[in-house]
């Protein structure tokens, strides 16, 4: 069969290995008579993509997840309409995402409008709904609204999302586990792309919001940071002076009432107001010219 | 010693059991997770020592490992991302390749290995979880071995026993099995994380080395499964693909994702001979010749392949 011979292989020339191999001895013959005598040969036995994935849960985490998308579902399942797994609860099915049409948006109709945009329980149940229903159509309204709008919202702590699905929900013509969906209609695309843009917009605004809230905080941390700086300084200072033999003005002659010094706040304050004149407030902005206080 | 470029990934590299100066390269688009695979089969000019190639094939998609026939000088089979598995004679051109194609996995096949000893047919393993038998003389699969409950990455014959193998899973487990009985004859429990290579050493037809994601690779005496005889740890990251020296029983190459390529000689007190770190990506193939002792050969994500002998800086 080979044009070349092949050449003998380093170990084979070693001669026999060490130790007793737990195992019978090679047979004779060619592989396939071999198998095919053992009585275990099934030729050509076809190994389905899917069949592992639902069969056996290996999802340590113990939820569905997003599918990959280089996995097999594109296309192995008609219509994008993947396992079981689409019923679990929380929306992000496996066959759902990516793999059926429109189901990206769906999951972000309801994630987004479930949590940051609106919080209302109405918007997020319409939106969850109307994104189910671009994800795939294979539910009816109530149904297409639960696993976006209400499982994540109430994820996220919202607890909302559940009531309006109906609303585009029952736009599907389908019955609830029928044929693939009719493409989106004028609104629902506007719809969308409007999500799209006030989310977009969301994102930045959150952004935003953030950077300054972070330069706020560490502009106040650096300034708080100059003025101890400038208290440590100033101890210091007078501690090396006083070591020095130098006296330095105490520092309570501050609190005391120089001669056209300012006056500190030894005193009462004056929020109560001046009581001299009648224990009236009248002259408490304008009025008190000549008054000490 | 000489650098070659493929152009995609490489995920694969094998010498030729027949010609000293001959390889193939198994390559894929994007680092093999979406695009298309291509399999390159390179020479060593001896006279200029540059690496030139001789034939290329193009796939559908990303091509994950290639093995050469051991019955055929020209004759190789690949396993392709998209569940095929795809035989290729380079003698023939391109138009009338590939010779044979068969579609049974269900999803991406990870690993094909040729029968060293009986030298009439391979094996292929799947993320599918099963692993097939193939012989050239069937029109399909003979056999397939479905035990384990998660990606299959390697299966590899023994190298002195014409009808055993072993099966490495991202299931935590190495199986052995004889292609003659039903079931899996042995389970390793090999390591705590997905084990992603496995070979027999050449000298010693109980010995089994595993590499897993857990950084470490261990040496296994099969008749004793409840501990390792050795356990080698320096890589830094999971080990992608492990390999038995054809010529010293104790020494073998293992390439991993922290970019590295290591010789260890596994029964010494310092086990690490030499750490290779020339890829500036994450190593997918390595290879040692069967016909030039200490010849080495590794291929990564930076989609360069490399060929050096043992001791010498591969990018010189």
């Amino acid at each position: 069969m080979a044009g070349s011979p092949l050449p003998k292989k380093p170990w084979e020339q070693s001669g026999a290995s060490s130790g007793a191999m737990p195992f019978n001895p090679p047979s004779n013959g060619s592989t396939s008579e071999i198998v095919e005598a053992s009585g275990t040969a099934r030729p050509g036995e076809v190994v389905s993509g899917t069949e592992g994935n639902a069969v056996v849960n290996r999802n340590p985490i113990g939820r569905p997840v997003p599918s990959r998308p280089w996995s097999s579902n594109y296309g192995n399942t008609p219509g994008g309409y993947g396992s079981s797994m689409n019923y679990n609860g929380v929306g992000y099915g496996s066959g759902m995402y990516g793999s059926s049409y429109g189901g990206y948006s769906g999951q972000m109709g309801g994630g987004m409008y479930g949590n940051t945009m609106y919080r209302g329980g109405g918007y997020g149940g319409a939106y969850g709904g109307a994104g189910m229903y671009g994800g795939g159509g294979m539910y009816g309204g109530g149904y297409g609204a639960s696993p976006y709008g209400g499982g994540y919202g109430m994820q996220m702590g919202m607890g909302m999302g559940m009531g309006m699905g109906g609303g585009p929900g029952s736009q599907d013509p389908n019955s609830p586990f029928g044929g693939p969906a009719s493409p989106p209609g004028f609104w629902m695309s506007l719809m969308r792309v409007m999500h799209g843009v006030v989310d977009f917009f969301g994102r930045i605004a959150f952004l935003i919001d953030q950077n300054t809230f972070a330069f706020h905080a560490f502009m106040s941390a650096l300034l708080q940071l100059f003025d101890r700086s400038g208290m440590l300084y100033g101890e210091l200072a007078r501690f090396a002076l006083r070591m020095l033999g130098i006296r330095t003005k105490p520092r309570k002659g501050l609190q005391q009432e120089g001669p056209g010094g300012f006056q500190g706040p030894a005193g009462p304050l004056a929020i109560e107001g001046p009581k001299a004149d009648g224990g009236a407030w009248d002259g408490v902005w304008g009025g008190g010219v000549g008054n000490g206080m | 010693m000489p650098i070659f470029k493929a152009g995609f990934s490489g995920h694969a590299v094998k010498f030729s059991p027949f010609f000293e100066t001959r390889l193939v390269v198994a390559s894929a688009q994007n680092f093999g997770i979406i695009g298309n695979g291509r399999i390159q089969v390179i020479d060593i000019d001896p006279a200029t020592g540059s690496i030139v190639e001789l034939c290329a094939f193009d796939t559908a998609d990303g091509v994950y490992d290639c093995a050469w026939s051991e019955a055929h000088e020209s004759l190789l089979v690949s396993a392709v991302a998209d569940g095929h598995v795809k035989l290729w004679d380079t003698a023939l051109p391109p138009n009338s390749n590939p010779v044979c194609s068969f579609k049974e996995h269900g999803r991406e096949v990870h690993s094909a290995d040729w029968n060293p000893v009986r030298r009439d047919s391979f094996l292929t393993s799947s993320w599918d979880d099963t692993i097939k038998l193939w012989a050239v003389d069937r029109p399909a699969s003979i056999r397939t071995f479905r035990e384990h409950t998660y990606c299959v990455y390697t299966a590899a014959w023994s190298p002195r026993h014409a009808d055993v193998f072993a099966s490495a899973s991202g299931d935590c487990t190495v199986r052995v099995w004889d292609v003659r009985e039903p079931t899996s004859k042995l389970t390793l429990s090999a390591h705590d994380l997905e084990i992603l290579s496995c070979d027999w050493n050449k000298y010693d037809q109980c010995c089994l080395a595993t590499a897993s994601i857990d950084k470490s690779i261990g040496i296994w005496d099969i008749r004793n499964t409840r501990m390792p005889m050795n356990r080698l740890e320096g890589h830094s990251f999971a080990v992608r693909k492990i390999k038995f020296s054809p010529h010293r029983p104790n020494v073998l190459v293992s390439c991993s994702y922290d970019m590295t390529v290591c010789m260890w000689d596994y029964q010494a007190e310092d086990s690490l001979l030499a750490r290779y770190d020339h890829h500036t990506e994450f190593v997918g193939g390595i290879d040692m010749s069967v016909l030039v002792e200490g010849m080495l050969a590794s291929t990564g994500w930076d989609e360069l392949v490399y060929v050096w002998q043992h001791g010498t800086d591969p990018r010189a």
